[in-house]
């Protein structure tokens, strides 16, 4: 195996092994749980320090490539393909990283620890197979491999009466945006008609032959709502704050953290570059949706009493930014977008494992009934007031660097969205998030939480190493942006071709005229 | 680009770096011991400031620039960049100098508090966001140390975070600030857009180009199209590169606003006092709220570009803020809250004088004030100490002769802030008031309204001294104050050098190398210096004086010996309303309660009962009605088939012949 697919390859293999384990080894299953992430971890740090951002053909780096299904006769070819490029190696880095603090949190599952590990691992190996591969169908199947975990764990091991209506609801939304997105991949194979699910082969062949735009037409909006209703668009979001309201804590953190980026990465790595014509009339409409997440969820954020509710509704907030971004096809808009991809990825993490220590401690995160925490447990609430700060963005976090960019980015193409998600992202977010360490961690001390304690030594350990990361790349971002620049400007060269019969619309025509009017009048 | 350090900028780089350096240590590894904490976080500012004196004399007058690369993604270029000039210079003095002393200070002031190394280790957080402010050669790097500074001011605010009052102070402040950081981004993005730059010295040169093109706010015209997109409209107004000037210039000055606390964002400095005393000298008197009007100096020349009328705007502002804060100060009890109005009524005064066009005046007044208010925060911090947190001055009084020390340094704070010839206010608020009567952009409106807001400012001040100092002890605390000790005591008689003597060094002769002025005012010697406002404008001296006399006079005649305040039964409801400071933070509350809690109200209903509850479980019920309905169907029994299929055959009979028939 090489460095690439060990990196998955190894939390699946290690998944096997524990189902050999009898049940009552519980702490050799966790030993292997630990160990497998934390392999996995070390690998795609080694693997973010292996890669330079020099150009090689394709753009993909580590690339393994085998030939597994081919029938000419049904015209099909599936290939083993992975390679990555500065688009999924910071989704990489930043899954294992979570996974491994997902497996130290694990540690409040008190019953049925064999299949919960055993889910766990499959779940880290399935999302990060999703990322690595560069073949459609192995896309798409090492995301359902990661999907289907989800459900069980928040029905089995979830929490609050809510558990099962929420499960009911998150299975019901994501198996539906799956099958949208996988209607949309097969319409793409087939209109591409280049016989084969390899994006390397798709973007060659869509090059050469631009898919007609009829088709583009029809087929992107499959993929931007099916990966929507993934990433909690609005207005397909409200399983989001509720699934991960119920879910135990590793769960929403490798979902809300990892899982969810998998529709941004879709849209990015395979709707925008290869329907660029299709994509252009749908990205309006996206961009006012964006602020759907960005204000609207903000607001509804400002209006929650329980933690979990909050964070998860933050989330959906501020998926808005990397939608934004994404919709600006600006260099720095979509550098910035996937700059906050994995940045978010980090805080998700940060923020629900920080709320499943403290559930696990108060038993409650009704914020009304907590309050005065920050004298008892130093520890979790700094890195709560830290992770607080980071979600409405403030500088040293890398969540700046990306809004901030987006920000930027997306000013030319939609000025209005912009100012409205500014206002969303500097008073909404910190109206909310303030408001949370208001109420549970400052105010006067209360008798009942006198006894509370704070984590322990290796309880520290995920939280530190998901607030350094998020420091590290608030402080450094060059550590990923100087990777992430070439890949999006290829992708955005590619979104920016225009194809023939685009041109000859009348709109079009007197759109370009118009701007070029625009550039003689300019003096720059 | 690989940076080229001069020795410079490596001495710019350490004094940035030490206080972070100090605040890492701190939090990384919290010691048993917290009195190395406060070393740590001395010796790092005391180093900083040892070096700040060395740019100051010896690193000449020339421009350095020292730039890392910091982000760099398509035409959004930041560097993570320092700017040494006469300007920040200047400031890094202000800001460490004072800032050491109030490290010391703390070190009494907070012995034996049981969260004494967070308290130094966020002073150190803050110390080094101000630096950053004070040394970044871009906008953007700009921004974030502006952000990093608010957020060590919701740490420092919220120090007592257990007092429900101090942890609302603090959330009020950030959430205010954050106000005013939403137009600052704003303008930034908008600046970027137009002149492709956030440096500094890239900017001044695109403007200046653009001041040799016939259209002197051409960058800006490139804004018209996408502005004309948010309004719908393309009104010639919108389009107008004045009017589009005027709008960066004024998004720009929102940042500011919230910083320096100009109306209507002055909400939260006075609640801001919740913080410990040394905390409201450092931050929200003589650095933070600073930073503002800092900031405009900096950015003063894409404020000044003809056509532009931002700075009509911004002098208004800071006038209206001058003189509303003022009001407000008359009739407040709180010993540390009069001084935090004053504070505001200073920035007003320091804002307009940016808005007057004379940056150096308003750069100089900042100079002048950080001493002697840093020095009256910290007086009063003494006084409060000695009467056990009583910061009530009716409760207080008689304390000049149990607190010697404390009393002539606060006494000589009191002098300059009322402008008192030949203390240091007295020279730079002659500046800013010569500046209103300055023939280019003279404003005859707004000296009248410098010289009534001089002549309040003696008015409260000589009313808190005669009450809290002179007299006879009001309370049981007041008679046994004692003076503090040497630890507190040592900063006051330090920076009471400057309070006296700051005014005639030619502070003003030295901004006139950086920022641009028409009249350069020549440093002619300390004797020359005493003498110059006299010769320069002695209508703007002598009203000045004149005012600060009428204030005394009026505070002596009412306040010598008074049992209670007499101003509520002389003034009647206007009293009232400046106690209650006017009732903007009632209109605030209202009006948010009215708007954004409104909206996620609304949000929040429809959320719950719309999208989740009518479409999403409507769809779900309407699903599961239908296979409810199904199910009924689905009998198992044969006959019910049979019938069934029987119906279907009979009904599909009768539809063919009854209804196809009549069609022939």
């Amino acid at each position: 195996m090489s460095l690439l697919s060990s990196i998955f390859l190894l939390p699946l293999v290690a998944a096997l092994v524990v189902l050999c384990i009898p049940r009552n080894y519980k702490f050799v299953i966790r030993l292997v749980t630990l160990g497998a992430t934390l392999a996995s971890m070390l690998l795609a740090l080694a693997l973010f320090a292996k890669y330079n951002a020099a150009p090689v053909e394709n753009g993909f780096k580590f690339v393994e490539k085998h030939a597994w299904v081919n029938v000419s006769a049904l015209k099909l070819d599936i290939g083993w393909h992975l390679g990555v490029d500065g688009i999924n190696l910071g989704l990489i880095v930043m899954g294992a990283i979570v996974a491994f603090a997902a497996a130290c949190v694990s540690r409040e599952i008190t019953r049925l620890e064999k299949e919960y590990y055993t889910l766990l691992l499959v779940m880290t190996g399935g999302i990060l197979g999703a990322f690595a591969s560069l073949n459609l169908f192995f896309f798409y199947f090492f995301h359902e491999l990661a999907l289907v975990p989800t459900f069980i764990m928040i029905g089995v091991w979830g929490h609050g009466e809510n558990r099962n209506y929420a499960t009911f609801k998150i299975t019901i939304y994501l198996s539906l945006g799956a099958l949208i997105a996988l209607a949309g991949l097969i319409a793409l194979y087939i209109q591409s008609g280049a016989n084969t699910f390899d994006i390397v082969e798709l973007t060659k062949a869509v090059k050469a032959r631009p898919l007609p735009l009829a088709a583009q037409s029809l087929i992107f909006p499959l993929l931007l709502f099916g990966f929507g209703i993934l990433v909690s668009l609005w207005p397909f979001h409200t399983w989001a704050p509720l699934g991960y309201g119920a879910a135990p804590t590793a769960t929403a953190m490798l979902h809300a953290g990892v899982l969810k980026k998998f529709g941004l990465y879709g849209l990015l790595r395979v709707g925008i570059p290869l329907m660029p014509d299709g994509a252009t009339a749908w990205l309006e409409i996206l961009a006012f949706l964006c602020l759907g997440n960005i204000v609207y969820c903000g607001l509804v954020a400002m209006r929650q009493k329980d933690l979990n509710l909050l964070i998860g509704n933050s989330s959906v907030a501020h998926m808005g930014f990397i939608f934004l971004g994404i919709a600006s096809l600006s260099i720095v808009g979509v550098t910035g977008a996937v700059v906050v991809m994995v940045a978010h990825g980090f805080l998700a993490a940060l923020t629900f494992g920080l709320s499943g220590a403290l559930r696990e401690k108060t038993g409650t995160l009704e914020m009304e009934k907590l309050g005065g925490l920050l004298r008892q447990i130093p520890f979790l609430g700094a890195a709560l007031v830290m992770a607080m700060l980071a979600g409405c963005g403030l500088p040293g976090f890398a969540n700046f660097v990306g809004e901030a960019m987006v920000l930027f980015g997306s000013w030319r193409a939609f000025p209005l969205v912009t100012t409205l998600a500014t206002w969303g992202a500097l008073i909404i977010g910190a109206v909310y998030m303030l408001r949370a360490v208001r109420n549970i961690l400052h105010g006067p001390e209360k008798s009942e939480w006198a006894a509370l304690k704070d984590a322990s030594a290796w309880a520290k350990v995920p939280f530190v190493l998901l607030l350094a990361a998020l420091l590290l790349l608030g402080v450094w971002p060059r550590l990923l942006t100087d990777k992430i620049q070439p890949s999006v400007a290829a992708i955005l060269t590619m979104a920016n071709t225009k194809t023939a019969d685009k041109a000859a619309r009348p709109g079009d025509v007197k759109k370009a005229a118009d701007e070029a009017k625009q550039r003689a009048v300019q003096p720059r | 680009m690989e940076p080229t350090l001069s020795p410079a900028g490596y001495a710019a780089l350490t004094i940035l770096l030490l206080p972070l350096a100090a605040a890492v240590v701190a939090l990384a590894c919290p010691c048993r011991d917290p009195e190395r904490t406060a070393n740590r976080s001395i010796g790092a500012i005391a180093l900083g400031f040892i070096l700040s004196l060395g740019l100051f004399f010896f690193a000449g007058d020339k421009a350095i620039e020292t730039n890392f690369n910091w982000l760099s993604v398509g035409d959004l270029k930041v560097s993570f960049g320092l700017l040494l000039d006469p300007l920040s210079k200047l400031m890094l003095l202000v800001v460490t100098g004072v800032g050491l002393m109030i490290h010391i200070y703390s070190r009494g002031y907070l012995h034996g508090d049981r969260s004494y190394s967070r308290y130094f280790a966020s002073l150190s957080l803050f110390t080094f966001s101000m630096l950053g402010i004070v040394l970044a050669n871009n906008l953007f790097m700009m921004f974030v140390f502006w952000e990093l500074v608010g957020v060590s001011s919701y740490l420092l605010i919220g120090f007592w975070f257990e007092k429900n009052s101090a942890a609302d102070a603090a959330k009020k402040a950030f959430l205010t600030n954050r106000v005013g950081d939403f137009g600052f981004i704003l303008g930034i993005i908008l600046t970027w857009a137009a002149l492709g730059s956030v440096n500094f010295t890239e900017l001044a040169s695109a403007v200046e180009l653009g001041g040799r093109l016939a259209d002197k706010a051409a960058g800006f015209s490139v804004l018209a199209e996408p502005l004309g997109k948010i309004f719908q409209s393309t009104n010639w107004w919108l389009v107008h590169p004045n009017v589009l000037v005027t709008l960066v210039g004024l998004l720009l000055f929102m940042g500011a606003m919230g910083k320096s606390a100009q109306f209507p964002l002055h909400v939260w400095l006075p609640d801001a006092m919740e913080g410990p005393t040394p905390v409201s000298a450092l931050i929200h008197a003589a650095t933070m709220v600073a930073a503002g009007v800092f900031m405009l100096c900096r950015i003063f020349f894409l404020l000044d570009i003809p056509g532009s009328h931002a700075l009509e705007f911004i002098a208004w502002i800071g006038g209206f803020t001058a003189l509303l804060a003022a009001l407000m100060a008359l009739q407040q009890n709180d010993i540390k809250r009069i001084l935090a109005y004053s504070t505001l009524s200073q920035l007003g005064y320091m804002v307009m004088a940016v808005g007057l066009h004379s940056p150096q005046s308003a750069m100089f007044h900042l100079t002048t004030h950080a001493a002697f208010k840093a020095l009256l925060f910290l007086g009063a911090g003494s006084v409060i100490l000695a009467c056990h947190h009583e910061q009530n001055i009716w409760k207080m009084g008689g304390l000049r002769d149990a607190m010697p020390r404390t009393w002539w340094t606060f006494r000589w704070g009191t002098l300059a802030l009322c402008g008192v010839w030949p203390f240091a206010g007295f020279f730079s608020k002659d500046a800013i008031l010569a500046a209103a009567l300055d023939p280019a952009h003279r404003n005859i409106p707004l000296f009248v309204l410098g010289v009534f807001v001089a002549g309040l400012t003696t008015f409260y001040m000589s009313r808190l001294v005669l009450v809290a100092f002179c007299g006879n002890a009001r309370s049981e605390e007041a008679s046994h104050a004692h003076e503090s000790p040497g630890v507190m005591t040592w900063p006051l008689v330090v920076l009471a050098v400057p309070t006296l003597l700051a005014g005639a060094v030619g502070i003003d002769a030295y901004l006139a190398k950086a920022l641009p002025s028409e009249h350069a005012p020549h440093n002619e010697g300390f004797l020359n210096n005493l003498f110059a406002p006299f010769n320069h404008n002695i209508l703007a001296a002598g009203f000045g004086l004149l005012a600060v006399v009428a204030g005394y006079k009026l505070a002596r005649a009412l306040y010598t010996n008074a049992g209670r305040d007499p101003l509520p039964d002389k003034l009647g409801v206007l009293a009232k309303m400046a106690r209650d400071r006017f009732y903007f933070d009632e209109l605030y509350e209202w009006f948010i309660s009215v708007t954004q809690e409104t909206l996620a109200k609304v949000a929040d209903w429809f959320d719950r009962w719309i999208i989740a509850g009518l479409l999403v479980r409507g769809t779900h019920g309407t699903t599961e009605l239908f296979g409810r309905a199904l199910r009924l169907v689905q009998t198992g029994s044969l006959q019910t088939y049979a019938f069934l299929f029987a119906a279907g055959v009979v009904l599909v009979l009768a539809w063919q012949l009854l209804l196809q028939s009549p069609a022939h």
